[in-house]
Parts: structure tokens; C-alpha cells; sequence
């Protein structure tokens, strides 16, 4: 059973072939672009530089490169079951129990436990406009009765530009990314906030 | 005295510090203020100072202040630089806890204006 977790978990990261035949105890940890880091029982031991030409075309499709990781749950359902079926000790009426042991609690996991170091959990208007909101109610120079989506912060909520300052450090420790000086003074409202980081973040509803 | 108002007008040309405009003054007295405030978190370990993080970015806010009322350009660029000196001192620990703690007591005793306060200083 657990050389059947550790298995799927191994060919889940990576599902292409070659790699079941040469790296069955490594586990893939990070990528950039085209090299790969196998982290091999501890160690980090060789970096491969794989690019598409490098591999059979059909496999080309497969492989998954960190950077696009945004697995649905049926996706996972049927790379599981594929899984399952080729694994030889595992016969076909049995997948239906391993689907079942395994569904609630191994897909959950596999969705969220795993951090895929190059994105970011999914963000939409809404989520990104209540963190803006909530960050806002925690700053102490602000009101939080006269906090609206469209108040100014220097004219209706009548902070001052080293406050204005702050804020604007405090989005962007909130949200990881840097925002430079000339988009920062013209943002003066936490609308506009919420519009630039859904303009930088690529959301769009 | 109309001399005197319309020399008082008069703009001189002379020859800039660090800024030429008040916006580019402005972003260098907001990058430094930024500056400041990322670095607060790190002066309080480095230093073991006995203050708290909020009141350390309080008495931030507080010297920025003191000088809200600057409008000649070449001044404020000098008093960033001298801000600016004063950062790169305090991240590369060339100062001690001392010079760090002055800033929170001011150097020179308030003249006393009250009777008694007069009293106990000694009458002059």
C-alpha cells in the first residue's frame, strides 16, 4: 500500500516514462524552464537538462512543467486510476476500493498539501478585494466604519502620504510582489488597488 | 518696501543638489521613508533595543515630521542624504546601541517656564 502511494505520488509529479525507469526512488522537488532538480534520497545529485527535442514526441505533451501546476481533481482522478491499473499487483475490480480509500483522503492532500514552488494558489476578484479589505481594517489610522471599496485614502479617510506609504508596503507584503513607485502614488484607492493586482496577478472576470 | 516685496518674488536659477522638480524630491523622501520602515524589525534585533517595533516606526513617523514643513528643494535633498547616511550607518551596524537609543531622548533639556521649574534650575 505504501509502495503504491509512494509510486502514484512519484509518477504524479512526473508522468512521463523515462522517468519511472530511471529515477523510481528520486522525487522531483523544482524546476526551472528546462533543468531539473532530482532530489535522490537526500541529496541533491544531478541536474538534467531536458528540453521537448530531447524527448520522444509522444511524450512530449505529457510532461508537466511546474510553472502550469494547476491540477483539477479530475485530472488527478484519472492519472490515479491510470496509475492503478498498470501497477501489475493491482487488479481491475480492486481499483475500484483503492479509488475509494484513496479519493477523499489522498486527493485532498495532493491537492493542497503539495506547495508547487512557482505559482500561487488561485486568486479571484472577490478574494483579492477581501484581503484588500481586511488589511486595511487592521491599520489603526484608518476607521474602519468609514472604509468603503471606493473611499480616497487622503480625502475621505484623511491619511497622509507617509500613510499612504504604508498601505502600500502593506499590500505588497500581503500580495509578495513589488510595486514600484510611479503605480504607487497613483494608487488612492483600495478599488484601484484591487484592479492593479488583478491587472498584475492576470485575473480576469 | 515694494523693493523688498518684489525682491522677495523673485525665483532664483541655482545650481540643484540631487532633485530638479518636487516630485523627484518627493519620491526620494518616500523611497527613504520606505527604507526606514522595512529596516525598523531588523534594528530592533540587531541592536536589542529595549523599544518595541511600533514605537520605533512612532518615533519614524516623528522625524519625518519635523521636517514636513521644508519646501526648498535643495534642503529636502540634504536632508535625505543625511537620512540616507544615516540608514546605511544603522544596517551596516557601524553605529551602537547608544547612538541608536538617541534618538529617543532628546540632547537638550526643555528650558523651564514655570515657576518652580525655574526654581529647582536655579535662578540666573
Amino acid at each position: 500500500m505504501a509502495a503504491v502511494a509512494a509510486y502514484m505520488r512519484n509518477s504524479l509529479v512526473r508522468s512521463a516514462s523515462i522517468f519511472r525507469r530511471t529515477f523510481c526512488n528520486a522525487v522531483v522537488v523544482g524546476s526551472q524552464h528546462t533543468t531539473l532538480h532530482i532530489h535522490q534520497d537526500g541529496f541533491i545529485s544531478r541536474s538534467v537538462l531536458l528540453t521537448p527535442q530531447h524527448l520522444p514526441k509522444q511524450n512530449a505533451s505529457q510532461i508537466r512543467w511546474f510553472a502550469e501546476a494547476k491540477l483539477s481533481v479530475d485530472q488527478i482522478r484519472e492519472r490515479v486510476l491510470k496509475v492503478c491499473t498498470a501497477f501489475d499487483k493491482v487488479t481491475a475490480d480492486k481499483v475500484l476500493c483503492i479509488l475509494f480509500l484513496f479519493s477523499i483522503s489522498l486527493f485532498q492532500r495532493l491537492v493542497t498539501s503539495k506547495r508547487y514552488f512557482s505559482s500561487k494558489p488561485p486568486l479571484s476578484l472577490e478574494s483579492i478585494r477581501d484581503r484588500v479589505l481586511l488589511v486595511l481594517k487592521l491599520y489603526d489610522k484608518v476607521e474602519p466604519t468609514k472604509l468603503t471599496v471606493d473611499s480616497h485614502f487622503i480625502n475621505d479617510l484623511g491619511l497622509d502620504s507617509l500613510d499612504h506609504v504604508e498601505v502600500i508596503m502593506a499590500m505588497e507584503d500581503e500580495f509578495g510582489f513589488e510595486i514600484p513607485d510611479g503605480d504607487a502614488e497613483k494608487l488612492l484607492r483600495p478599488a484601484d488597488i484591487v484592479r492593479y493586482i488583478a491587472d498584475k496577478e492576470d485575473i480576469y472576470e | 518696501m515694494a523693493a523688498r516685496e518684489a525682491a522677495g518674488r523673485v525665483v532664483r536659477q541655482v545650481r540643484p543638489i540631487l532633485s530638479l522638480d518636487a516630485g523627484e524630491a518627493r519620491k526620494r523622501v518616500l523611497n527613504l521613508y520606505k527604507a526606514w520602515y522595512r529596516q525598523i524589525p531588523y534594528v530592533v534585533l540587531d541592536y536589542d533595543i529595549p523599544k518595541t517595533i511600533e514605537e520605533c516606526r512612532a518615533k519614524l513617523r516623528e522625524e519625518f515630521d519635523k521636517n514636513r514643513h521644508v519646501k526648498d528643494i535643495r534642503v529636502i535633498d540634504m536632508l535625505v542624504i543625511k537620512g540616507q547616511m544615516e540608514l546605511k550607518e544603522t544596517v551596516q551596524i557601524w553605529k551602537q546601541k547608544g547612538h541608536v537609543m538617541s534618538y529617543f531622548k532628546e540632547t537638550q533639556e526643555p528650558k523651564p517656564t514655570d515657576f518652580l521649574s525655574k526654581f529647582f534650575a536655579g535662578h540666573d
